[in-house]
């Protein structure tokens, strides 16, 4: 809708300066009086200049080492990253740097071309920009060493090539799925992809690790040298090549830097429209087909119909749902899914020698695992927010909202220990271990869920009411992780019989520790229930005006 | 032995936070079969006092008594003569309706099949049975204050209590919201509900309480409390408001 509106006034032209000059105004006007906007502001750029610098070594090492052997590899795979960080980051912190809203500017008589170079150099004036500029200087020590001044300069060209790269990449994704993200359950599942991603990373940095120590250099370079010819790696690789006397890729991979950043815009500047005007909500619930079956049926989720359908299976069928429906909730289950995954398997296999596994160290991951799991519900009360209201008003006994509570998580807990415990018995080598690795883990779960269920009555906080499972209120942090320490060391110390009994009986203890375990846990996790559910019941008002957010 | 209580009874109550006091001893009876109202400015402390007479919000002194039971004492009988629709509360929002209803129902320890059968009419006089599979987080403001009164009265309850029923509910649904209040009260219910719109109350109380500051200012039917003055004026004179004399801002007028 590029409205040819007669020219305002004397005509002045709008420019991308003036696009430039209103968000550095708009930034500089938003940091008056808020102190903790500059304290952010000024931590986001600490670590843009730390990251900078953890960049710049890394892109500067080859040049300085003199190793031109790993230049190509180092400035395609770590330029590709970069420009890999810049498409997927701003999809999943939507909304991260919107101080020109495009919205804003629906109304205003501007020509698109104009619309979109303004907004594209506002783009570039922010911290991450800066900062992968900075890094990127060191590409061009790094070809400035090995080809000269030609290298260097054709390389400070590329730099640039690359930088307007990311922040086209960044600004054309992002507004093309800005319709998508708008609507919540979109927006859930990116919070999902991120908690995934996070838990994720600590397993990647230690495959990766694995994979350098006997990494097959040659076949990397191949990858970076094609990586090098993508619009990832084109731009970052120009001066090296030139720097390695190959002339003739310098132009090419610019032109296809320069191609890609004029699709992306192109793209960009075809879904700015919506995104000015906002269309939220398309193929929403009318789509759908009609629900069927009656109010209750519809409460339960079909694997739990065997629920008994009264307050503990109504309360029990209301949790599952909220576990899987509630974004906080999932985040919290599939990271605890990949840690509790990754973590035994890498301290019962990595470092000791497989052939002699300790039944000691087995229960001592195991009770890792189950302490982690169970901490999660140090605040479960926290996850519901003023709707618990609705529990205060019925008046529900507090040890049947607690067991209820227990039941649920545990629906997806104990698949899940299922599962672990099983791999590890598997990873071992010992599948008859499985009673041993399960034993554990049940004990200690069992344990945990008592002691949380009573610091979730006594010591709740409340969560923001935002769809970002991470964030966090300021400021209590330290109290409430010194309680959740003490728990989890509280759930650590009542289930130390099993380890002592681990290291003292041998071999029989490997059939005996599953049926201990599982009736250890389950006594521990009721006794808790019943204790909680008094306290809980003479403070249902306290707890509700602890866990509902000021308004 | 209900018969000759009060629907509802506050006595001494007081809830003071911090350094403010939002509620300083406030004393109201109920009768049963009662349409009240009760009236105030923003942060005169309505939901402060409503949180505290139905169990939500302990006061500081004071009590709060539903049909001869304490609320705060015994409050198993008390919570099942009441129901409840809180303001600024949220609902468990990532339930669809028919399964909220059924939630509700069910924690109340109703029986499922009245429960479907009451859920079902609801939804339906309601007009929320459209909304089918969406959550109750997706719902607009005035398709939450409808199911959330849904749920205040699915099990029957003697006594309602709602706190600003008839915030951004649109017109229709206003009017769908007061037949149904008023049909519930003919049926022998009785309705206490905070607001600060005047109409409203005029239209549909046969008692009114003006508070204001944490207190009560005003209190009685109707009739009694407006004399013959349009409820409006006794209300902005009540709560010390200004209204205009004809001195102040001449310049306005040429
Ligand atoms: N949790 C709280 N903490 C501190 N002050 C509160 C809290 N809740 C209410 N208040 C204060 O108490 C007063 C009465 O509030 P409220 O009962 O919500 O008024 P109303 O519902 O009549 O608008 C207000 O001044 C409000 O700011
Ligand atoms: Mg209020």
């Amino acid at each position: 809708m590029a409205v040819a509106v007669t020219d305002v006034g004397a005509g002045r032209r709008v420019s991308a300066r003036h696009f430039v000059r209103l968000k550095l105004r708009v930034m500089g006007n938003s940091f008056r009086g808020q102190g903790w906007r500059i304290g952010s502001f000024v931590l986001g750029a600490v670590g843009g200049f730390w990251l900078a610098t953890v960049g710049f070594s890394l892109f500067a090492i080859p040049g300085l080492a003199g190793d031109d052997e790993y230049a190509m590899l180092l400035a395609a795979l770590g330029g590709g990253l970069v420009v890999l960080g810049w498409l997927l980051l701003p999809l999943i912190f939507f909304g991260v740097d919107e101080t020109l809203d495009p919205a804003r500017f629906a109304l205003l008589p501007l020509p698109r071309r104009t619309l979109v170079t303004g907004l594209f150099a506002a783009a570039l004036v922010s911290v991450p920009a800066v900062a992968v500029l900075l890094a990127s200087t060191g590409l061009i020590l790094t070809a400035g060493i090995f080809g000269g001044w030609t290298a260097a300069l054709t390389q400070a060209v590329g730099v640039l090539a690359g930088l307007l790269l990311c922040v086209a990449a960044a600004r054309a994704v992002t507004s093309a799925f800005a319709t998508m993200l708008r609507s919540r359950r979109v927006r859930d599942l990116a919070a999902v992809l991120l908690a995934g991603a996070a838990a994720l990373i600590a397993p990647v940095q230690l495959a990766a690790a694995a994979a350098l120590q006997d990494a097959d250099w040659d076949r990397l370079a191949a990858v970076a040298t094609v990586v090098g010819w993508t619009p990832f790696g084109a731009p970052w690789t120009i001066g090296i090549e030139v720097a390695q006397g190959r002339l003739w890729a310098a132009p090419v991979k610019l032109l296809i830097t320069a191609l890609t950043v004029v699709a992306l815009l192109a793209w960009w500047s075809r879904s700015l429209e919506s995104a000015m005007v906002g269309v939220t909500g398309t193929g929403g619930a009318a789509a759908r087909p009609k629900v069927t079956g009656t109010a209750v049926t519809q409460l339960f989720p079909r694997l739990l119909g065997w629920l008994p359908r009264g307050r503990f299976g109504a309360l029990v069928a209301r949790e599952a749902r909220y576990w899987w429906r509630d974004a906080r909730r999932r985040a919290h289950l599939i990271t605890l899914a990949v840690v509790g995954l990754f973590v035994p398997a890498l301290f019962n296999l990595g470092g000791g020698s497989p052939e002699t596994p300790s039944p000691v160290l087995v229960s001592l991951t195991m009770l890792f695992v189950g302490v982690l799991a169970a901490a999660t519900l140090a605040n479960q009360f926290g996850f519901d927010g003023s709707a618990y209201a609705a529990h205060v008003v019925v008046g529900v006994p507090g040890a049947v909202e607690l067991r209820a509570r227990m039941a649920a998580f545990s629906l997806y807990l104990l698949p899940l220990v299922l599962v672990i415990s099983g791999v590890l018995a598997l990873l071992l080598g010992r599948p008859w271990w499985i009673g041993l690795t399960a034993g554990s883990l049940l004990a200690t779960f069992g344990a945990g869920l008592a002691a949380n269920t009573l610091l979730s009555v006594l010591g709740a906080y409340s969560l923001p009411e935002t769809s970002n499972p991470f964030a966090m209120n300021s400021g209590a942090g330290v109290a409430r992780g010194f309680l959740g320490i003490l728990s989890m060391l509280a759930t650590a110390a009542a289930v130390t019989p099993m380890v002592v009994a681990a290291a003292l009986l041998g071999d029989v203890w490997l059939w005996l520790a599953l049926p201990v375990g599982a009736a250890y846990g389950l006594g521990a996790a009721l006794l808790g229930a019943y204790l909680a559910g008094d306290v809980l019941d003479r403070r249902q008002p306290e707890l509700l005006a602890a866990i509902a957010p000021r308004r | 032995m209900t018969a000759e209580h009060p629907a509802l009874t506050l006595r001494g109550l007081v809830k003071r936070f911090d350094t403010k006091m939002a509620v300083a001893g406030v004393d109201l009876t109920v009768p049963a079969g009662s349409f009240y109202g009760l009236l105030g400015p923003n942060g005169a402390g309505k939901t402060t006092t409503l949180s505290m007479a139905v169990g939500l919000l302990r006061p500081d002194a004071g009590g709060a008594w539903v049909l001869g039971h304490d609320v705060w004492a015994d409050p198993v009988r008390a919570k099942q003569l009441l129901g409840v629709m809180p303001d600024g509360l949220r609902l468990f929002d990532r339930l669809r309706g028919a399964e909220l209803l059924a939630y509700h129902g069910l924690l109340r320890g109703m029986n499922p099949a009245v429960v479907n059968q009451r859920a079902a009419e609801l939804l339906d006089v309601l007009a929320l049975a459209d909304a089918g599979r969406t959550l109750v987080v997706d719902y607009s403001a005035g398709m939450k204050k409808k199911i959330g009164l849904a749920c205040a009265l699915l099990h029957g309850p003697r006594l309602l209590v709602l706190d600003e029923p008839f915030e951004a509910v649109d017109p229709v649904s206003a009017a769908l919201i007061r037949d149904i209040l008023r049909r519930y009260v003919a049926g022998g219910g009785t309705v206490v509900f905070s607001s600060h719109v005047m109409e409203v109350v005029e239209r549909l109380c046969s008692h009114v309480a003006i508070l204001a500051d944490g207190a009560i200012k005003r209190v009685g039917t109707l009739d009694e409390v407006r004399g013959e003055r349009p409820l409006e004026e006794v209300f902005v004179t009540v709560v010390g408001g200004r209204t205009a004399t004809g001195e102040e801002l001449a310049w306005l007028s040429r």
